[in-house]
């Protein structure tokens, strides 16, 4: 990987909702069968400097809540994120926060 | 097998023969996968869990999300099974990785077992199998090794991780 994920990105032309503008953009990480315990909080603090004890409540969350936000922020930020979290095959995805 | 440890900087496991062959199959047909044309494949579930949409719900911003990604994450992958492929010793032996090989065999174990997760229907209640004779078995058992493999070298790297603090 490396460099900027959207270099020329075009400007957004979609009408938003109003005040959708001034809300931040979440990556949210989804349980899945597979993906090791140990390897989804390695992945967090790998990823993004978490702490361990930081790391190891989202990989928990997950766990047990079926999902966690893991950051936030712009959204070409968190399409970044997400595709950093693809590329170890966690299942992540990014939306507008709610 | 004998799991992964740290060895200084170097992360070593032992594979005898067998073992390096099943993972050279599984290599080859995760290869095989990775370069089918994604229009052939694209609704294959393995590629789905390994490509995974970017968004849910927004189809313009997923298709988005995936025109700019998919090559780079293609070319990830295909880098890191390269890499574990070099690193396979053919009759057996030492596997022994420096710092981005380890990262590049965290992927790649990771995506057979997701691919092979996928294929087997493998639930958060999945058991190993009792029944080793069954075709289903046996790839059950091959699941459950590469779990545990992939789980020693993750504890190799963060028992490597506390010890540079």
């Amino acid at each position: 990987m490396g460099g900027p994920l959207a270099p020329t990105r075009t400007p957004e032309t979609t009408v938003e909702e109003h005040g959708d503008l001034d809300r931040p953009w979440v990556t949210i990480v989804w349980d899945d069968p597979v993906n090791l315990m140990t390897y989804v909080t390695y992945v967090f603090q790998e990823l993004f400097g978490y702490d361990e004890a930081t790391a190891t409540a989202l990989m928990l969350e997950v766990h047990h809540e079926g999902k966690a936000i893991v950051s936030s922020g712009p959204r070409e930020r968190m399409e970044h994120d997400t595709n950093r979290l693809h590329a170890y095959g966690l299942w992540a995805s990014f939306q507008r926060d709610t | 097998m004998k799991p992964f440890r740290r060895r200084g900087d170097a992360l070593v496991a032992q594979l005898n023969e067998a073992e390096v062959s099943i993972v050279g199959l599984l290599l080859d047909q995760l290869e095989q996968l990775l370069d089918a044309d994604a229009a052939d494949a694209g609704s294959d579930p393995v590629l789905t869990r390994l490509f995974p949409e970017g968004h849910r719900g927004d189809r313009q911003v997923a298709d988005e999300y995936r025109e700019l990604t998919r090559d780079g994450l293609a070319s990830g992958k295909a880098d890191d099974l390269a890499t574990v492929r070099a690193t396979l010793p053919p009759e057996g032996g030492a596997v022994r990785l420096d710092p981005d090989q380890a990262q590049a065999w965290l992927r790649t174990t990771n995506d057979l077992r997701l691919a092979m997760g996928t294929r087997l229907g493998i639930e958060a209640d999945t058991e190993p199998p009792e029944d080793l004779a069954s075709e289903e078995g046996q790839q059950l058992a091959v699941y459950y090794w590469l779990t545990g493999l992939q789980g020693s070298l993750v504890d190799a790297l963060v028992a490597g991780r506390a010890g540079r603090r």
